[in-house]
Formats: structure tokens, C-alpha cells, sequence
């Protein structure tokens, strides 16, 4: 048991005391009310961007649903009306034919290929490669997760500001952030391939030995929800199961200066294992 | 005799049993994940002999065991030998006039290798921790002896090796078949689609089964040998390994992998088409040009499976861009079979229901890959059932489509004996409409979030409300695992008293049917075909006028003409010559 993950153990309490009405303590509930069974929509949006991604995908849907309608159609109708028809044609086809075909792909992939390479290359320019907004946002927080088997374990900086110093604060499988601020992400793995998931908040992002890789993402209100494990990483990947909690910003600053002072407390200088943060880089 | 025999026939016979077999052992695995999904750690009725400890239930090992062989089992000891091993060697030689492959003893040894990894893999299920369990795109460092120690492993990742030798080996045998063994008058432009398929699909065979060979080889390295080349960090070789490098590598391999599992699919939906729309395919050259555009293309858009690696945004980019020019290619050749429908005389046997029940799972699988190939959006769908649905459906649900409507279709000319119509259309159109049902209610549950490779995805609060749905995608998956009896019995029946086939029971003009009988001898044809026109040479009036019948051989010599109509012949093939696939 490392100090600092056992000074945190029993902080959802305290933080729960503090600001009774905001935040539910309980891991393991969401505000995210079971669903009805053939409720077969994306989860629910809990990022201030995700909702561009999931416009995006409303629109693909569209397309799918046309292109669907138009191949299945077209597939039912030639063989219902040309079904042991008296003559067939005793050609492939004439040039106007062809050209008909390569037009009609031509403009489906313009239309459709085209909506999804712009609207997703929009996305990558203003959020999921823009590292300028965490970087440039006085507010970002910024998290160290170390993805191990089977655990999400997460450094913040404390309130020096600063990774590796004695009052970092470390969690396991429970991630807490403010709510409308940046959380700038930096993640690494010390066995295997992980995956780094947060549903609510359209967030995937590999966690591969030897790297350090980086997300960014803004919760758009409070709120619990669950950080989930999207590569196979061995016999208990079903268990890789984290809590995020979205606090306001001001539980969010009690807890960690709470927390901060019983890191400082427990700090062992001695357990390296417990050392396993890095300074943060930016890119 | 014939398990020595180096006749290209004899070798297809031996991997279609042995395809077959994985593939009811592979399909058997599948039930079993979706027992798992619909009712998680239930016991599974008759499965305590292999679990006893948990009484037949599957345990988070058992159950990663099993997904990871159902994937490995599937795509190298099932689906791959079948199109390849199985039609592949039976119809290519036939297909284009030849007396066998270019090199017979090299199929056979192929076979050999394949048969050794077959082996190897069910070996695996008798050591002790089981078979491979690192899943089956086995990433380092988790498929490493430090997080998966078994031996299993080591036999597994052997077995993939043995596969990977034998596809490279028939790859190399049907490319330089196909460019030095057709017959007289066999041009480029009157092979069978078929045929453009198995050859586009070989060169891919030929160019990336050896990276996944170097990417396994290394890795095997790294378990028996304590090199490093995929473990992070690892002081000892300075610097150490990457394990990035083996997912580029592995998927520099995967992703033509799955094209080299549609291509002869997509050919062969192409002449069923055609063959049972009674006229020729239309635009065949364009039909053609497209495979080759997605054979080429099909190495450079793999980085796909990366999106979510980290990889620096330039290379997103440009993989992004070429996922989405691939989509191109593949519409061209879809609208082509549908105008090939098009004023037609369609005829519904097995092989054709089989061709538009491909058609229909393809269509679907395509259309839902798109998503999935622009990065903004397939971040939510990453690593969920909706990339499972998706590839299944493609080279999963069309390519086993496909494998049945080449096996209705050849059957007579393999066996000499018919199968049973109504029990081959029975059973390929409910395993299609089955087909939609199970990898419909994967898209569905992916959409929703369900992750992939989850042992009880209701550990998820966000996930609880998909175990209905899951449960009824299971329900649809034994259903469609019951509707492979109807093939089973149709098999059993035929081979012991099914009727002697027609000499060419579909009335198409393509060598195999019309230049040799059934099964033919073992040197093909008795004497090499001469041939004359394209594969497609359906309905054509000429044709109609003289022999009474909507189809000629290709290699068969059109009687003369009445005096009279000798100038009509010229005006004829004339203008039919301009057409894809009538000359």
C-alpha cells in the first residue's frame, strides 16, 4: 500500500461532507439513469465537444440509411421485376451505362466521404490535435494516468503545481475533475496495452509501454461517470472499470488541497514504487 | 492416395474438410461468447467435461481463450482455406484452361504446413493455461511469455507462422499460375471476375503475409529466445523495443488481410451475377479496375486500426484520407452488380441467392465501415461491437456467403453429384437474414458503447440496459448456428445418394463447365481449350439464333452461319466486342 494512494482512500467522504448537495460520493452510480433496453443511442454527452462528434455521426447515419435504402431497393426491385424475365440484355452495359455508374459512386463518395473527412477534420483541428486550448487555458488540469493491470492509477500535480513533488495526489480508478476546465490528460502504461475511455466524454486513447500519449477533454457538468478499459490487456479487462467524477470547481479545489496535505503527510521517500510520475512535457 | 496427391483438385478436397472443420469449431466458439453475453457465468449445458472447476461455466480465462481463438481459427484455419485452399485451388486452373497450378508439390506442401499449424492449434486446447488468450491480433507486451506464460501461446503464435507459409505459398502458385498458365486465347479480359479476385487477393498474399510472418517470427523470438524487439524499455538492448511497431507491423498485415478475404468474394459475386442474371456482367473492365484500385490501395490505409494509438496527426490524416478513397472503388463495383441485375433475366438458385445475400451483409458492412474510417468519428465507435458488426459482416458474414455460394455452385463439378436445391436455398437465405440479425445487434450494441473482448460488459453501469439486446443477438446467432444443419445434411445426403450432376447444370459458358467433366480428370481437360470470347457470354442473339440456347462456351467454336447471315455475324461481334465480358 503506497502513501499516497492510501491517503486517498477515504476522500469521497470528505469531499461529500464539504459540499453535500453537488457531488454523490457513491462510486459506482450514474446520474446516467438505466437506460430502457432498446434505448440504442450513443451514451450520453457529458463534454462540452462531443456533441460535434455526435452531429457528425447523426449525419453519417443519414447517409448510411439513403445509401442502405438505395442498395437494398435497387437489389429487391431488379429482382423482383427482372425475376426469369423473357429476354436479358446482351450487353455490359453501354458507355452511358458505365459512365452513369461511375458518376453515381463518384458523387455518393463526394457527399458522404466528403461530409465525414471535413466535419472530422474540423474536429481534429479545434479539439482532439488542439493542444493549444490546455495549453493556453490558465485552468487546465492536467493528469498523469498510469494503466496497469487492472487499475486506472492518476497523479495529479497537487497544489504546487508541479509533478514528483511530495504533495502529489494519486488516486486509483477514481478520477475527479472540474467541471467546464480542460483536463488535459497524459497517459502511459507499465505492462501491457490499455485503452483510456471515457464514454460520456468521447475520449479514446491508447495506453502503449514506452509512451507517453496525451488527450485532452472539457466535462460540461457535474456528474459521475465511469472510465472504461477498450484494449484486451488480459484476463480481467471486464474489471478495468474507473469512476469520473465531475466536481464544481471549487469541491474540486477543496478536495485536492485536502488531499494534498495527507500526500504530504503519508509521503515516503523511500517507496519508489510509488514515485512513478514524470515532469509533465508538453508537447 | 489422394492425401498425397499434388493434383490441384485432390489438395482442394483436403482443405475444403479440414476448412470446414474450423469453420464448425470456430462457429462453436462464437456460441460460446454469446452464451457468455446473454447469460454471464451461466454454466454452459455440456461444457463441464472441459470446465470442471466452474462446472461448465466459462471463467475470465476460459472466455479470453475463446475469443482469441474463434478470431484465429476463423481467419487463418477457416475462411482463408476455403476461398483459397478450398475454391481457390479447384477452380483457378480450371477456371483458365490449365492442366494444375504452376507448381503442384508446392500446393501440396502448402497444405502440408497448414495441416501442421491446424494441428498445433488444436494441440493448444490440451496444455496446460490453454490455448493463445492475448487475443488474436496477439499485441505485445500482453501476448509476451511475462503476461501470457503458456505454452499455448507459443503453439499458437507457431500455427499462425504455419498459416502464414502455406497462404504465401498458394499466393505465389495461383499469381504465377494465372500469369503463365492460361490457356490459348485466355487474355486478361476474358478471365472470370472470380479468377481477378483470386489473383488480386494473391498478390496481396504475396506482399503482406510475409510482414505478419517477420512481425510473428520476432514475436515468437521474444517468447522462446528473451529478445526484446516488442517489450518497452527493456534496458538490455539499450533503449529497448517498441511495441507500436508490432501493431504497425500487424496491421500493415491486417488490413489486406481483410481484402484478401473479399476479393474472391467480390469475384465471385460478380459472375454469379451475371451467370444468373443471363446476361454479361456489366462494365467488367471497370468491375476488374476496381479490385485492382482496392488491391492497391489496400496497403496503404491500415493505420485506421491506429487512430487512437497516438500517432503524430499527420499520419491520421493521411490514413484517414486514403480509408475513405477506398470507399470508391468498392461503390463502382457494387452499382456494377446491380446494373448487372438490371434488365436481366434473374434466376434464384442457391448460388445466386448466396451471391445477393453477400451482396446484402457486404452492402451493410461497407456502409457501416465509413464511420469508422473518418477519425472525429470513430473515436466513440473504437474497439466496440460496432467495428465487430462491421467486420464481421464484411469478412465474416460475405465472405462465408460467398465460400457457400462457390461451394453450391461447384459442388457438381468437385463431386459429380447435385445437391439439394431447396435445402442449399434454405439454407443461404436464412443464414443471410440470421447473418443481419446477429451483426445488426452488434452494430446496435456497439453503438450504445459496448466494448469489445468484455467478459461481463454489465460490470458497466453504462452497458446494463444491452443485455436484452444481447441476449436476442444471441438468440439470433444459435439460430444461425442451427441453420448450418441444413447445409450438413444436404452434404451427407449428396455424397451418398445425391443425383448425378448435369455436365452443366447452371448453363454457363466458363472452361470448367464446358471443356471438362465432372469431376474432371487429372490433367483437367482432355484436350486444352481454345478460347474465344469472354466469360459472360450470355443471351447473345447470335448465340440464341443457332444453338438454341442463351449460352456458349467460351472455348466452344460458334457453328457457321447461314450464307445470308454472314454479314450479320461480322456487324455482331462487332459491337459485341466493345462490351465487358461478352468477348
Amino acid at each position: 500500500m503506497t502513501p499516497p494512494s492510501g491517503s486517498t482512500s477515504s476522500r469521497p467522504e470528505r469531499g461529500a461532507e464539504l459540499e453535500p448537495p453537488r457531488v454523490t460520493p457513491g462510486a459506482g452510480t450514474t446520474p446516467d439513469t438505466p437506460r430502457g433496453a432498446w434505448t440504442l443511442a450513443l451514451p450520453e454527452d457529458a463534454s462540452t465537444h462531443g456533441h460535434r462528434i455526435d452531429a457528425l455521426l447523426a449525419w453519417s447515419h443519414r447517409f448510411e440509411a439513403v445509401l442502405l435504402a438505395v442498395a437494398f431497393g435497387w437489389l429487391v426491385l431488379a429482382v423482383w421485376r427482372f425475376r426469369r424475365a423473357k429476354r436479358a440484355a446482351p450487353d455490359g452495359g453501354t458507355r452511358r451505362s458505365r459512365a452513369w455508374v461511375l458518376g453515381l459512386a463518384l458523387g455518393a463518395f463526394v457527399v458522404v466521404d466528403g461530409t465525414l473527412l471535413l466535419g472530422s477534420e474540423g474536429y481534429l483541428r479545434d479539439v482532439l490535435w488542439n493542444f493549444r486550448v490546455p495549453a493556453e487555458d490558465p485552468r487546465t488540469v492536467r493528469i498523469e494516468v498510469n494503466a496497469h493491470q487492472w487499475s486506472w492509477e492518476a497523479r495529479y500535480a497537487g497544489e504546487d503545481g508541479r509533478f514528483g513533488t511530495p504533495d502529489d495526489v494519486v488516486t486509483w480508478n477514481d478520477l475527479r475533475v472540474p467541471v467546464g476546465v480542460p483536463v488535459w490528460v497524459q497517459l502511459v502504461s507499465t505492462d501491457v496495452v490499455h485503452g483510456f475511455s471515457l464514454p460520456h466524454f468521447r475520449v479514446k486513447l491508447d495506453a502503449i509501454p514506452g509512451r507517453v500519449n496525451q488527450t485532452w477533454f472539457q466535462a460540461a457538468r457535474e456528474g459521475t461517470w465511469e472510465v472504461a478499459c477498450h484494449q484486451h490487456c488480459g484476463t480481467s479487462h471486464y474489471k478495468m472499470r474507473g469512476v469520473l467524477q465531475v466536481m464544481t470547481p471549487e469541491s474540486y479545489a477543496h478536495w485536492l488541497r485536502e488531499a494534498g496535505r495527507q500526500a504530504v503527510q503519508g509521503y515516503d521517500a523511500e517507496d519508489l514504487a510509488a514515485h512513478w510520475g514524470w515532469e509533465w512535457k508538453a508537447p | 492416395m489422394s492425401l498425397v496427391s499434388s493434383d490441384h483438385k485432390a489438395v482442394a478436397r483436403r482443405y475444403l474438410w479440414s476448412g470446414l472443420g474450423f469453420l464448425f469449431f470456430g462457429g462453436l466458439l462464437a456460441l460460446l461468447i454469446r452464451w457468455q453475453w446473454a447469460l454471464p457465468g451461466q454454466p454452459v449445458p455440456g461444457l463441464a467435461w472441459a470446465l470442471p472447476e466452474s462446472r461448465g461455466a466459462l471463467t475470465p480465462p476460459a472466455y479470453t481463450a475463446v475469443f482469441t481463438m474463434h478470431g484465429l481459427i476463423m481467419i487463418f484455419f477457416a475462411v482463408t482455406p476455403l476461398l483459397f485452399g478450398a475454391l481457390g485451388h479447384f477452380v483457378l486452373p480450371l477456371a483458365i484452361g490449365a492442366r494444375g497450378l504452376a507448381f503442384p508439390r508446392l500446393s501440396s506442401l502448402g497444405f502440408w504446413v497448414y495441416a501442421v499449424g491446424g494441428a498445433l492449434v488444436l494441440a493448444s486446447f490440451a496444455v496446460r493455461l490453454g490455448p493463445a488468450s492475448a487475443g488474436w491480433t496477439a499485441y505485445p507486451p500482453l501476448s509476451t511469455p511475462a503476461f501470457t506464460p503458456g505454452l499455448g501461446q507459443t503453439l499458437v503464435t507457431v500455427a499462425v507462422l504455419c498459416a502464414a507459409a502455406s497462404a504465401f505459398l498458394y499466393g505465389l502458385n495461383f499469381v504465377v499460375t494465372v500469369v503463365r498458365c492460361r490457356a490459348p486465347g485466355m487474355t486478361w479480359g476474358r478471365l472470370p471476375l472470380t479468377v481477378w479476385g483470386l489473383f488480386f487477393a494473391s498478390v496481396l498474399n504475396v506482399l503482406f503475409v510475409p510482414v505478419l510472418a517477420a512481425a510473428t517470427a520476432l514475436l515468437l523470438m521474444d517468447r522462446l529466445l528473451g529478445t526484446q524487439f516488442f517489450v518497452a524499455g527493456a534496458a538490455a538492448v539499450g533503449g529497448g523495443g517498441d511495441p507500436v511497431v508490432y501493431q504497425h507491423l500487424f496491421w500493415l498485415f491486417g488490413h489486406p488481410e481483410v481484402y484478401i478475404l473479399i476479393l474472391p468474394a467480390w469475384g465471385m459475386v460478380g459472375d454469379f451475377v451475371a451467370f444468373f442474371s443471363r446476361k454479361p456482367a456489366h462494365g467488367y473492365r471497370l468491375t476488374a479496375g476496381a479490385m485492382g484500385v482496392v488491391t492497391a490501395l489496400s496497403g496503404l490505409v491500415y493505420a485506421h486500426h491506429l487512430f487512437t494509438s497516438g500517432m503524430a496527426p499527420v499520419l491520421g490524416r493521411a490514413f484517414m484520407v486514403l480509408t475513405l478513397l477506398i470507399s470508391l472503388p468498392a461503390e463502382v463495383m457494387f452499382l456494377n452488380w446491380l446494373m448487372t441485375l438490371w434488365r436481366g433475366s434473374v434466376r434464384l438458385t442457391a448460388p445466386m441467392l448466396a451471391a445477393l445475400g453477400t451482396m446484402g451483409v457486404f452492402g451493410l458492412g461497407g456502409i457501416t465501415g465509413l464511420a469508422l474510417g473518418a477519425v472525429a468519428t470513430d473515436v466513440p465507435l473504437h474497439g466496440t461491437l460496432w467495428v465487430v458488426g462491421h467486420f464481421h459482416l464484411t469478412m465474416g458474414a460475405a465472405s462465408f456467403l460467398a465460400v457457400f455460394a462457390g461451394l453450391y455452385f461447384w459442388f457438381p463439378k468437385m463431386y459429380g453429384r447435385a445437391m439439394h436445391e431447396g435445402l442449399a436455398k434454405a439454407h443461404v437465405l436464412s443464414s443471410a437474414v440470421l447473418f443481419l440479425g446477429v451483426f445488426g445487434g452488434q452494430l446496435a450494441a456497439g453503438y450504445a458503447g459496448q466494448l469489445r473482448r468484455l467478459y461481463d460488459p454489465y460490470q458497466y453501469t453504462y452497458l446494463k440496459h444491452l443485455l436484452p439486446l444481447n441476449q436476442w443477438t444471441t438468440v439470433f446467432a444459435f439460430l444461425l448456428g442451427a441453420a448450418q444443419l441444413l447445409f450438413v445434411v444436404n452434404l451427407v445426403w449428396t455424397l451418398r445418394r445425391g443425383r448425378v450432376a448435369e455436365p452443366n447444370p447452371w448453363h454457363v459458358g466458363t472452361l470448367e463447365w464446358t471443356c471438362a467433366p465432372s469431376p474432371p480428370p487429372e490433367w483437367n481437360f482432355h484436350s486444352a481449350p481454345v478460347v474465344l470470347r469472354g466469360p459472360h457470354a450470355l443471351s447473345q442473339p447470335e448465340v440464341l439464333a443457332r444453338l438454341g440456347r442463351d449460352w456458349i462456351g467460351q472455348a466452344e467454336v460458334l457453328p457457321e452461319a447461314a450464307v445470308e447471315g454472314a454479314d450479320a455475324e461480322r456487324t455482331d461481334t462487332g459491337r459485341v466486342s466493345t462490351v465487358g465480358g461478352a468477348t
